[in-house]
């Protein structure tokens, strides 16, 4: 790779990059204010019968909904451009305060989830493709079929019944422990309460991961070099080993990092069940009641997210495919 | 291959130990936090959290107590009026101005002195701010002397007297965009920590000048509802709110414990007829409700104990009024129901025959049919639609019920039959429920309903200077014996049921007896919290 295509990588990336968020932004905006819910009414909620007229243009004007959409938009996406997300509307403080503070547990979840899930899943998709009809074979394939079309809450769900109602060996829901003072919180009362939540999303991530594996993997073990591979007297591991893996590789790494969107949209789930603290439970009250400084931050960090995820894996490409490397400086 | 299994079974065994592992320690972690929780702590997961923090002026502790915060007035268990950081008060001749006089031995939990200074700083700021609670009636509040406030108001308001209630006073000097987690306050607790989205821990505050509560450190947890039954269940909290379904379970160590409230579901209707009233927005009017006959039938055939049993698996009472059980209701407004031949009789005299014997009456080559809207996702109210309309099948009513969401259900406000619950401890939502003013506007009065007679009461009401003067005529809005607002009146709404709320808490939890409860589960109960203790 010379510094020219790697510049030009650059550029070509950090263009879309833009335009998806700035198309992404004007998407949401026009969906949240076209979308039926009254940001007011959905702000005031029980209340509402105590708020008349007058205050409620006092509201609208507070919030610069008495000016029409277009010229909303554009004070949002200009204070955006200078560093400055707006205050949450429910949460009545500065947006970029909530995403940083709820960003960091979910980052932590999300990142053993994905981690856990991504290595298991591998190791049972190659298991099952070598044991091909086996007994094993069977089992893991039950298995990811059943957690393929298992809902993240429901799952969320039995886990809490049995760790904490049957078994009680593990806390109920919170990242920290009920009425300890932060001095008093070890970390290992935050890993407590750490495991069901990522326990959760790390059981259904692997089904996607397993299951593609497999599959890879069988075509590989099908083809005519492994035949010959055989043939040479090469042993099952050693086969795997040099030449699926090297041929599973990249489409794992894409799944793997293209899961990063659907994390964001699992950890949502769990987090709600688990009352853990964070981005979720904020995403879903945004969306809701319509609080949309928060809901479009929101969605321009999740943007970043898994957008980055996506620059990873084809910058992975290029790391292990040497042909990638090949076609890109040509 | 068999390299593979045997890498199977230790990756197994590795999880599995790592589980189990995690697991001992934590099981005993928890029997002992269960166990050895000290007597003077308790863990509860009644209310949600308050987005917006613990600041009075976003709207914090308007129900229940404020916790860090006290207030000038308080209501007792009885709702009647009592005094907190008031010593006295009083309204002026015209009713347009209230003199407040302050203890003065009270101080915040920094130390320092609350003062007229504060409370004139709390309302002003209430005023100028764009928050939910609503201050546009009051015209400016001024400082006496240090112990003394006068409030001003633009238009005789009786009713000024729920905002003393249900306003936490701040101090001035400790004020700042950080209030909302650092709430410092004269009120019965200190908050310790907040882990946002999760918890707040609470300790009794040592410079508090009212009752000292019995606990010394509570700890409200932010579950959702399923989570909060686990965490019951499991032995992990203390008490829990929890919806009627969940009622049946039995729960060793634990009790369930309803309290009555306001919480109230009811019918609205139309009560003009199409094209009678111009709009442009929303059509308004509904023929069919527009007639008395119609509205009367339907309150007297309904009846209201076996939707309780029924629907709400006992766990409510009958409601007859928008305010059942407060000062200002109206005892009268109670009516025998489930009369299916007294409504029969009622429709056959105004003039509803059924003509072409589909079991359904007319009148006028009109049809006794209305549709009845409900929020699409409320379970109990979709429960009570379809009860009420075939509770109304022998009459002969045809009530077609239908779910729409809250957004839709502007657009079909003022011309259906509407499933609508209020419940407020502040006799202004009677007002803005029923009075002619407030027709069509937001969602006050979607119904347009109007009664001169009872506009009088009601005005009267708002001027009258003391609560008691005020709720005589609060009662005679709703039934004076000639006409009224409530069911044996006008019947602008048919109410059906309060419904209690449900608290599952540990045997020997006694919450003395709370007051009877507003709209929305949780914080309400802690209006008597300084009552609450263990008994052995």
């Amino acid at each position: 790779m010379n510094n020219n295509s790697v510049l030009t990588f650059i550029i070509k990336k950090v263009i879309r990059f833009t335009s998806l968020l700035f198309a992404l932004c004007a998407l949401s905006f026009v969906l949240i204010s076209n979308s039926p819910i009254d940001p007011v009414k959905a702000y005031i909620g029980a209340d509402m019968m105590n708020v008349g007229p007058e205050q409620r243009a006092k509201i609208e004007q507070y919030w610069g909904l008495d000016k029409p959409a277009h010229e909303q938009f554009l004070s949002w996406a200009s204070a955006v451009a200078r560093g400055d997300l707006g205050d949450s509307k429910i949460y009545r403080r500065p947006v970029i305060e909530i995403i940083s503070e709820r960003f960091a547990a979910s980052l932590l979840l999300m990142g053993t989830a994905w981690t856990i899930s991504g290595i298991l899943g591998f190791i049972l998709g190659i298991v099952s493709a070598v044991k091909k009809g086996s007994w094993i074979d069977k089992v893991i394939k039950w298995y990811c079929f059943v957690l393929a079309s298992t809902p993240t809450f429901w799952l969320g769900l039995l886990l809490l019944i049995v760790f904490v109602v049957w078994l009680g060996i593990l806390p109920i829901g919170l990242a920290v422990p009920a009425g300890v003072l932060k001095t008093d919180v070890t970390l290992a009362d935050k890993l407590m309460h750490f495991i069901l939540p990522a326990l959760t999303l790390s059981i259904l991530g692997v089904a996607n991961m397993a299951m593609h594996t497999r599959t890879k993997l069988i075509e590989v073990l099908n083809s005519d070099y492994v035949l010959f591979a055989k043939a040479r007297g090469e042993s099952d591991w050693e086969i795997v080993k040099n030449h699926g893996i090297r041929n599973i590789a990249l489409p794992a790494i894409t799944l793997q990092f293209a899961y990063f969107g659907e994390l964001f949209g699992g950890s949502i789930l769990a987090e709600k069940i688990f009352s853990y603290p964070g981005l979720g439970s904020a995403i879903t009250e945004a969306g809701l009641r319509a609080d949309v400084p928060l809901l479009l931050g929101i969605v321009l960090f999740s943007a970043i997210f898994v957008f980055s995820g996506n620059l990873i894996a084809d910058i992975l490409y290029k790391v292990v495919d040497p042909r990638m490397r090949g076609i890109s400086a040509s | 291959m068999r390299k593979f299994q045997a890498g199977l079974l230790a990756v197994v065994f590795l999880l599995t130990s790592i589980l189990l592992g995690g697991c001992k320690q934590n099981s005993s972690d928890i029997n002992e936090s269960s166990t050895q929780r000290p007597k003077d702590e308790l863990l509860l997961a009644i209310g949600s959290e308050p987005e917006g923090g613990f600041d009075p002026i976003n709207g914090w502790g308007r129900y229940g107590s404020p916790l860090f915060q006290s207030t000038l007035l308080k209501r007792d268990q009885n709702m009647d009026i009592v005094m907190d950081l008031a010593k006295a008060y009083e309204v002026s001749e015209d009713s347009l101005s209230w003199t407040v006089i302050i203890r003065e031995d009270v101080k915040f939990s920094d130390g320092s002195n609350l003062t007229s200074d504060d409370v004139v700083f709390t309302y002003d700021t209430l005023l100028n701010s764009a928050s939910s609670i609503d201050m546009t009636f009051m015209e400016s509040v001024e400082k006496i002397d240090d112990y003394t406030i006068k409030f001003n108001l633009k238009t005789p308001r009786s009713t000024f007297i729920s905002n003393l209630v249900a306003t936490g006073i701040v101090p001035k000097n400790l004020y700042s965009g950080e209030y909302y987690q650092n709430p410092i306050g004269s009120g019965p607790f200190i908050l310790k920590q907040w882990d946002k989205g999760q918890q707040i821990i609470v300790e009794s505050n040592p410079l508090y000048y009212g009752q000292k509560p019995q606990f010394n450190k509570i700890t409200f947890l932010f579950l959702e509802e399923d989570a909060a039954f686990a965490a019951a269940k499991a032995g992990q909290i203390d008490m829990t709110s929890i919806p009627p379904s969940y009622a049946s379970q039995k729960i060793e160590g634990m009790k369930i414990v309803e309290v009555d409230s306001v919480d109230n579901r009811g019918i609205m209707f139309p009560v003009v007829k199409s094209n009678e009233v111009d709009s442009d927005s929303s059509p308004v009017g509904n023929d069919v409700t527009a007639d008395k006959a119609i509205r009367e039938a339907l309150n007297i055939a309904v009846d209201r104990q076996e939707i309780v049993d029924g629907v709400l698996e006992g766990y409510g009472t009958a409601a007859h009024s928008i305010c059942e059980g407060l000062p200002w209701w109206n005892e009268e407004t109670v009516i025998e129901d489930g009369n299916i031949d007294m409504a029969k009789k009622v429709l056959a005299d105004s003039g509803w025959i059924d003509l072409d014997s589909d079991g359904y009456l007319e009148k006028d080559s009109v049809k006794a049919e209305f549709n009845l809207v409900y929020p699409s996702g409320d379970q109990l109210r979709q429960s009570l639609a379809m009860v009420v309309s075939d509770m109304v099948k022998p009459i002969g009513i045809k009530i077609n019920i239908e779910a729409k969401t809250w957004d839709e259900i502007e657009g079909v406000l003022h011309k259906d039959a509407i499933l609508m619950g209020w419940g407020s401890h502040d006799p202004l939502e009677m007002y803005n429920v029923y009075s002619s003013n407030m027709k069509g506007i937001e969602w006050y009065n979607p119904g347009y309903y109007e009664n001169k007679k009872v506009d009088e009461y009601m005005d009267k009401a708002l001027q009258a200077k003391t609560e008691e003067e005020a709720n005589e005529y609060w009662k005679k809005a709703q039934w004076d014996g000639e006409t009224g607002l409530s069911g044996k009146g006008d019947v602008p709404w048919v109410w059906l049921v309060n419904r209690s709320h449900i608290y599952l808490m540990k045997d020997n939890l006694d919450i003395g007896s709370p007051q009877i409860q507003p709209h929305g589960h949780g914080w309400p109960l802690t209006s008597n919290i300084e009552q609450w203790k263990w008994i052995d």
